[in-house]
């Protein structure tokens, strides 16, 4: 059960500062639901590729698990797999602690939604299988479901439920830093490659 | 403490061509790839308004929300603590650490964080806390403060990162690539990573309906350090409250924007709550907030902490964020700092050229060009400034006061620029002129070029009817 930790009267004085101030009252305005002109998913793929991501596009979704089964070389790489159709060759009890999940080199999992205006995909710890396998892999591959790209961050939120997940997130391409004279680098902490998979059905 | 001298320390990065140069370059291409991305968006105006409005309006309903956001938060399971300033905040901190028996911490950037002084606090508790946000960490290894709140080593060239790392990490001192020096941090925070205990990281917005937190980054760290370990604690300001998901959208088209010129960050990150078996805590922060809202620049408090205003201001840029000798720095910093400490911070306001950039590029449409005059005036009445500012503000009000001083004032410029010796022009008793060519004399002021020119219009054999 978690609780409010609080010293003394210190939240007491706190709010009774803010109510003691006396700004005059602004109206929360509504925020227009903006859309983003052109087709989603090919604004999702150059933006995917502008974050240096990789898109592939497929018919259908076996066309793509087969595409994987081709080209991730599986000798002597550790495998990780959060969808039930595809097989890695590492277990999910395995890396019940998250620490272990440092081993991975390939991580495959379901994207949830893209949106076209960025590139980016939403993930959760749980289509994850764990979102430290995800984030420790040197190679991510996100499948999606092209019908569930939506053209921009406004429609991505009023159709999303982000309190269902501890952990939600628009993953968008590989993790990167420019924390070096601007100079930007692709992977930096968390996955080195991030490529999706699209398919149409 | 002693009065921070930002003119003096800002004088020795000045001198240092190459750094200075690299820092400029780096900073206004951030300011020009934001120009590029906000100008495919038509409504880029019409959001900075509505995120204005939003910020405007939390603020001024901020204990309904604030009770709304903790409603949420424990009925998602995230303990919540309450901090009035920084000593408590950090107290908190170490408190939930020594009951859970935590030796190392990795943490992702958090400006609050810096500005309780946390990380001193814990290292002299025994407890390892390392950045993990590469910029972060070079700042940790150097034992300097963050230059800047989003890139925070960006005052440093390669070399000097990989000299830096060959000390430290026992890189190879010869190579400064840039990829080579990332993977080298690579390496070294996955050993960290292995063995984390705790996991910390700042917050980019709370979220009242949902009760849950943001966090945008983009190297994986703060992820990471909130993911693999069965302990996170995340420390928020009051102030970072929105109302809504649906406002949440607004803010995340904003943000990365104004900050980098990109379109989002590699990570937009959302927590609500813990994940099976891992323990979460949220620690609220007041530190002098809840008593700004009650001042006259109570609008600081809508910042976003984007960067934007540091990456566009000419002092900024020029003198690097370490000038600043502060949390904050650049045009936010000036504005923010004295309240802080006004007698410590009493020279910063004075660091501005009143080009108004910053205001034009802030994405919640901070009015800190007037917040800048506001501080002068609030040192000048104080008697925190320096004898020159007075000097130069009682001689503009002098100048400014009628139409016939300032013109007497134009003539006796004009005079002084044309016949004064360059030498005494340049001299210690104008400190303007140290940065400064004079400019060639023009032929006559302004008022004496408009009176002929009217005169001329208004001769019946003039060819133009009105002054060109």
């Amino acid at each position: 059960m978690s609780k409010v930790i609080s010293e003394k009267f210190s939240r007491e004085r706190i709010f009774s500062r803010i109510r003691s101030s006396k700004q005059t009252p602004v109206e929360l305005p509504d925020v227009p639901l903006y859309s983003i002109p052109g087709d989603p998913v090919e604004n999702f793929i150059a933006r995917l590729e502008g974050f240096d991501g990789k898109a592939v596009r497929f018919g259908s979704r076996a066309q793509a698990l087969a595409w994987l089964l081709e080209n991730i070389d599986l000798k002597g790489r550790v495998v990780y797999s959060a969808i039930s159709d595809f097989n890695g060759n590492l277990q999910p009890e395995s890396v019940a602690d998250p620490h272990a999940a440092h081993v991975i080199d390939v991580c495959v999992a379901q994207g949830l939604m893209g949106v076209g205006e960025t590139g980016s995909v939403w993930v959760t710890d749980e289509s994850l299988g764990g979102a430290a396998c995800a984030l420790f892999s040197t190679d991510l591959y996100l499948l999606l479901d092209s019908r569930k790209v939506v053209d921009g961050i406004h429609t991505a939120y009023s159709q999303l439920d982000i309190r269902k997940a501890a952990y939600g997130s628009f993953f968008t391409g590989p993790s990167a830093t420019a924390d070096i004279e601007a100079v930007h680098i692709t992977g930096a902490q968390g996955e080195i490659s991030l490529t999706v998979l699209l398919y149409d059905k | 403490m002693s009065q921070v001298n930002q003119v003096k320390l800002g004088a020795k990065f000045i001198a240092d061509t190459p750094h200075r140069q690299s820092h400029d370059r780096c900073l206004w291409a951030a300011r020009m790839r934001r120009d590029s991305v906000a100008s495919h968006i038509p409504e880029w105006e019409e959001m900075r308004e509505l995120a204005s409005q939003i910020k405007k309006h939390t603020l001024t309903h901020l204990d309904e929300y604030l009770e709304m956001f903790e409603r949420n938060l424990l009925a998602n399971g995230v303990h919540v603590h309450w901090a009035e300033t920084a000593e408590e905040h950090n107290r908190i901190v170490y408190e939930i650490f020594r009951t859970h028996g935590v030796k190392v911490v990795t943490k992702g950037k958090s400006m609050l964080m810096d500005e309780c002084g946390m990380r001193e606090y814990l290292d002299e508790r025994g407890i390892d806390v390392y950045e993990a946000d590469l910029g972060e960490r070079i700042q940790q290894l150097d034992r300097q403060r963050p230059s800047h709140i989003v890139m925070p080593a960006i005052h440093k060239l390669r070399g000097d990162v990989a000299r830096l790392f060959a000390e430290k990490l026992g890189s190879d001192p010869d190579i400064d690539d840039p990829t080579y020096l990332n993977s080298v941090m690579r390496r070294d925070m996955r050993k960290n990573y292995i063995k984390v205990d705790a996991g910390m990281n700042g917050v980019n917005f709370g979220i009242a309906e949902t009760g849950g937190i943001v966090v945008c980054t983009n190297e994986g760290n703060a992820d990471i350090s909130a993911n693999v370990p069965p302990l996170f604690v995340a420390s928020m300001g009051i102030e970072k409250l929105i109302p809504r998901q649906s406002d949440l959208a607004l803010f995340i088209r904003l943000l990365s924007r104004s900050a980098l010129g990109l379109d989002i960050t590699q990570y937009t990150s959302h927590y609500h709550g813990p994940r099976e078996g891992q323990e979460m805590h949220l620690v609220i922060v007041d530190n002098g907030r809840s008593e700004r809202l009650c001042a006259p620049y109570w609008e600081v408090l809508k910042c976003i902490r984007c960067g934007a205003c540091m990456n566009t201001c000419p002092v900024f840029r020029r003198t690097s964020g370490l000038s600043y000798d502060a949390p904050y720095m650049g045009p936010i910093g000036i504005i923010l700092e004295p309240s802080y400490d006004l007698h410590r911070y009493a020279r910063l306001p004075y660091s501005c050229t009143h080009c108004g950039s910053c205001g034009d590029v802030c994405p919640v449409k901070m009015p800190i060009p007037e917040y800048v005059f506001y501080w002068r005036d609030t040192i000048v009445n104080s008697g925190q400034d320096e004898m020159i500012h007075r000097l130069e503000e009682d001689g503009m009000e002098l100048v400014l006061r009628s139409a016939s001083s300032l013109s007497k004032a134009e003539k006796l410029g004009l005079w002084a620029l044309r016949s004064l010796p360059q030498g005494l022009l340049k001299s210690g008793l104008n400190p303007w002129a140290k940065w400064h060519a004079n400019p060639e004399p023009p032929a006559e002021t302004f008022r004496q070029y408009y009176a002929r020119k009217r005169k001329e219009a208004r001769k019946p054999d003039s060819n133009s009817q009105t002054p060109d």
